[in-house]
């Protein structure tokens, strides 16, 4: 399976800027090849004296949309892959409209005025010079017409779900149109010019001949891969189906997954397959298949809820019986997609990981390196925690994320902290063993009016004296799913000068989903005297220091909210908008979320390159807030402690403040019509 | 003397065969599809440029500005900057290789040169406008986009011939020879 740059989120890289510079290039080759060096050949298709726009165009487009159908159809690559622009009826039609005006009129498109350019025309130079000129005048013009710059948006449409019809037949009536457009284009230049080398020519018979076939073959193609891929995860069962169909299901063994598959699929890391050990926990914890969750019967419709219907749950015990009447009662709660492991945990031990030498029949080889392999993957020591205390000790360079094998690897370790931060009732029902719950926003309160500020040092000793934390500690922080959570207890922690701090990747939710032992006990904790350090603090900045850098050069203010919230098009704040000169990038875009709630930073490479494009150098003054600034503490987080920009701080009132306080300066130019409230 | 084959290399080599022209182009679309996960663009590197310039105008007034803003101090560190620049190499590459670069203004021999640079200026500040609007010009909307058979895509295509045939009889002195 293809990954693209895209889907890597890698577009930014170097890698990929080199890329499309070749790729340019090629781009560029093809186009003066096609002759659309010539703004007289362009402008033809308008006067039917040259059809060449319509011939390469087509052309183009059909080759494009049959090879990419048929990477997808192999199996080769998935669309998701691509990067998909929404569809905004009314920009588009209005923006079509116009570009067809200034098309005919220019007569180059920004593409072939590169070429024109290249081949020395001088039109296609003032043409460009234009076209900057016309990106410049959108830009300011901006405020006005951004009603129309959203107006109609559907998000990613596919034209087929849009007219009705399925993709392959969609595909085969285009194909159909763009041929027909060739016949009649050569049609057109022979009344016109009297002249057409290709119509009824051999060469466009064939060619023509070749794309409908194309376009005929991705019916056999693409049912043929579905059934490859689909079985078992994606076997549409009837979401609610009756006794009857149950009975067939058991009856034909549709409700079973062989242990072979399952060590497969596991082995190959598929996404979207939920493994669940139904059976007590103190024997889930001497031994179960890696990756597996531990549920309780009694849980299981409640926990596997966002798993209904989406990917594979596997259920497996030491028989079947459990497993069995579990499914059942899970169909009939409506779960499609519900499988029980063959002969339970005792089958996977026998068929997957007895080793080779053991077996009463002799294996292929092939079989035997199958085996071997799976030994390796599952029946490798379990990481736990307690095991190998003094083998992994905890380093002082100490990573500032660290992974849920990190954590597993030193867990129990004399002088580390696991603080929690989930909601209480979460932290009760089961958490890392020895971890302390904290409620984020005991950190937090009234500071001169201003609502939701971190806490003074002595106040903030005084809780972690409570925690029992010393200045020798290693503490790791530990979310549900938000990681601007560890993040703001990390301000905290660095308002007191305390930076040997890691926030744990991926947070409970990681955690819970790889299977890693947790219990309800709560930690005995002996009361400390955190020492309060009062100027470790040199990163928050109130609203004088934000507004004395307005406007100086090279100084970057970053408005982390959600871009509704910057724009001002939401608001639930005294005033709407943003800083002037504030630019935005949203917290979120730093984190990725999975299907199943785990959050986890973006690789550091991908975080590195979004922000070079935001800021100019690496001792650049930047500044981040948010409303409250929660949120803009994980991008604090991201900026100075995992990319090491130095001159990164906190405006923590932030928005709250800022549109409180009236004589200061805001952008908000949304049209009144559209102002949340 | 002159021969027939010094006439052949010295007077521009003919265009490729539209159709296998358009295959190629296809292709290298397929390639950025495959590779990048985006399809080819023009106006996306140009309207950097203009953020560019307007940066240099004034940094404060693009950074705090709603479109140009969110690219941020450096907005030409930017795949379609770059596709934009090979795209200019390739193209001359090959305008070289056919003998295929003349410095012209191209018109109509009956048209002023004044005419058709008067109408190039127009017609780029009007698609420079439309690509930002649309979010893609011909390649990255039209072709890339049609290409993914995205429903505003082809809007945008059907309405690119609307707006150019109902045009075209407005602008046609350019073309008089």
């Amino acid at each position: 399976m293809i990954n693209t740059l895209y889907g890597l989120d890698l577009l930014g890289s170097s890698r990929a800027l080199f890329l499309a510079l070749l790729i340019g290039f090629a781009f560029g080759f093809a186009l003066e090849r096609a002759g659309f060096s010539s703004s007289r050949r362009l402008a033809g298709v308008f006067y039917f004296t040259d059809m060449a726009v319509v011939k390469v165009m087509f052309s183009a487009l059909i080759t494009a949309m049959l090879g990419l159908s048929y990477m997808v159809g192999l199996g080769w690559m998935r669309l998701d892959q691509v990067f998909l622009m929404p569809t905004i009826y009314g920009a588009q039609a209005v923006g079509g409209l116009l570009f067809g005006v200034g098309f005919v009129m220019g007569a180059w498109c920004p593409g072939t005025a590169v070429a024109g350019l290249a081949a020395g025309r001088i039109d296609a130079l003032v043409f460009l010079l234009g076209a900057i000129g016309g990106s410049i005048l959108f830009n300011e013009l901006f405020l006005v017409i951004r009603s129309l710059y959203t107006a109609g948006d559907q998000g990613v449409q596919m034209i087929y779900t849009t007219v009705g019809m399925s993709r392959n037949w969609f595909i085969l009536a285009f194909t159909l149109v763009a041929v027909a457009a060739f016949w009649l284009s050569e049609w057109a230049e022979k009344l016109r010019t009297g002249c057409a080398p290709y119509l009824g020519s051999p060469f466009l018979r064939a060619f023509s001949l070749a794309l409908v076939t194309l376009a005929v073959g991705l019916f056999v193609l693409t049912p043929a891969a579905t059934r490859a891929s689909a079985k078992p995860a994606d076997t549409a069962l009837a979401t609610a189906v009756d006794e009857k169909s149950l009975m067939e299901i058991v009856e034909k063994a549709q409700d079973h997954i062989e242990p072979e598959e399952l060590a497969d699929r596991l082995m190959a890391g598929k996404p979207n397959l939920v493994v669940v050990d139904v059976r007590p926990a103190a024997e889930f914890n001497a031994f179960h298949i890696r990756g597996a969750l531990n549920v309780p019967l009694a849980q299981l419709a409640e926990v596997l809820q966002p798993y209904m219907n989406k990917g594979l749950i596997v259920l497996y015990s030491n028989g079947m019986t459990h497993p069995a009447q579990a499914r059942d009662s899970l169909q009939r709660q409506g779960f499609g997609n519900v499988y029980m492991l063959t002969d339970g945990l005792q089958g996977f031990r026998d068929r997957c990981l007895k080793p080779v030498s053991l077996r009463p029949e002799p294996l292929t080889t092939v079989n035997a390196v199958r085996v071997n392999a799976w030994r390796a993957f599952f029946a490798a020591p379990a990481v736990t925690g307690k095991v190998g205390l003094a083998a992994v000790p905890l380093n002082a360079a100490m990573p500032r994320v660290v992974e849920t094998d990190w954590l597993a690897a030193r867990l129990g370790t004399p002088g580390l902290k696991v603080i929690d931060l989930r909601p209480q009732p979460e932290y009760n029902a089961a958490h890392i063993p020895g971890s302390l719950s904290l409620n984020i926003e005991s950190f937090r309160g009234n500071i001169g009016g201003v609502p939701s500020m971190l806490l003074p040092p002595v106040m903030l000793a005084a809780q972690f004296s409570l925690l029992g934390l010393r200045q020798s500690d290693t503490v790791v922080l530990v979310s549900g799913d938000k990681l601007h959570d560890p993040a703001l207890a990390g301000m905290a922690f660095a308002r007191l000068g305390h930076m040997d701090y890691a926030v744990m990747n991926g947070g409970y939710a990681k955690w819970a989903e790889e299977g890693r032992g947790a219990n309800a006990a709560l930690p005995a904790v002996t009361e400390s005297t955190f020492p309060v350090k009062k100027n470790a603090d040199d990163f928050t900045v109130d609203f004088r220091t934000v507004a004395a850098i307005l406007g100086a050069p090279g100084a970057v203010i970053i408005d982390v909210r959600p871009a509704d919230f910057y724009t001002g098009k939401k608001s639930d704040e005294a005033r709407a908008g943003h800083i002037p000169g504030a630019i935005n990038r949203a917290f979120t875009e730093d984190v990725i979320t999975s299907s199943n709630k785990v959050v986890t930073f973006k690789p550091t490479d991908t975080l590195a390159a979004a922000y070079r494009q935001v800021i100019p150098s690496t001792n650049t003054e930047i500044i981040v807030h948010c409303r409250t600034g929660h949120q803009a503490s994980q991008t604090f987080f991201v900026l100075k402690r995992l990319l090491g920009y130095p001159n990164v701080r906190w405006y923590d009132a932030g928005w709250t403040e800022w549109a409180a306080r009236s004589e200061l300066p805001i952008v908000n130019e949304t049209p009144d019509s559209i102002k949340g409230k | 003397m002159i021969t027939e084959t010094d006439i052949l290399h010295t007077g521009p080599k003919p265009y490729a065969n539209p159709y296998l022209a358009g295959v190629l182009l296809g292709l290298v679309l397929l390639a950025s599809f495959v590779i990048l996960g985006a399809g080819l663009g023009a106006s996306g590197g140009i309207a950097r440029i203009g953020a560019s310039l307007s940066m240099c105008v004034s940094a404060p007034h693009t950074l705090g500005s709603e479109y140009f803003g969110k690219w941020g101090a450096n907005p030409l560190n930017y795949y379609l900057v770059f596709m934009f620049i090979g795209a200019f190499v390739g193209a001359l590459l090959s305008a070289l290789s056919a003998n295929r670069v003349r410095i012209q203004v191209e018109r109509g021999a009956a048209s002023p040169v004044s005419r058709r640079l008067w109408y190039a200026l127009a017609g780029g500040v009007i698609v420079g406008f439309a690509s930002r609007l649309a979010q893609g010009c011909t390649s990255g909307q039209a072709l890339s986009g049609g290409a993914l058979l995205l429903t505003g895509s082809l809007v945008f295509l059907v309405c690119l011939f609307a707006g150019g045939f109902a045009t075209a009889w407005f602008v046609r002195r350019q073309w008089h020879d």
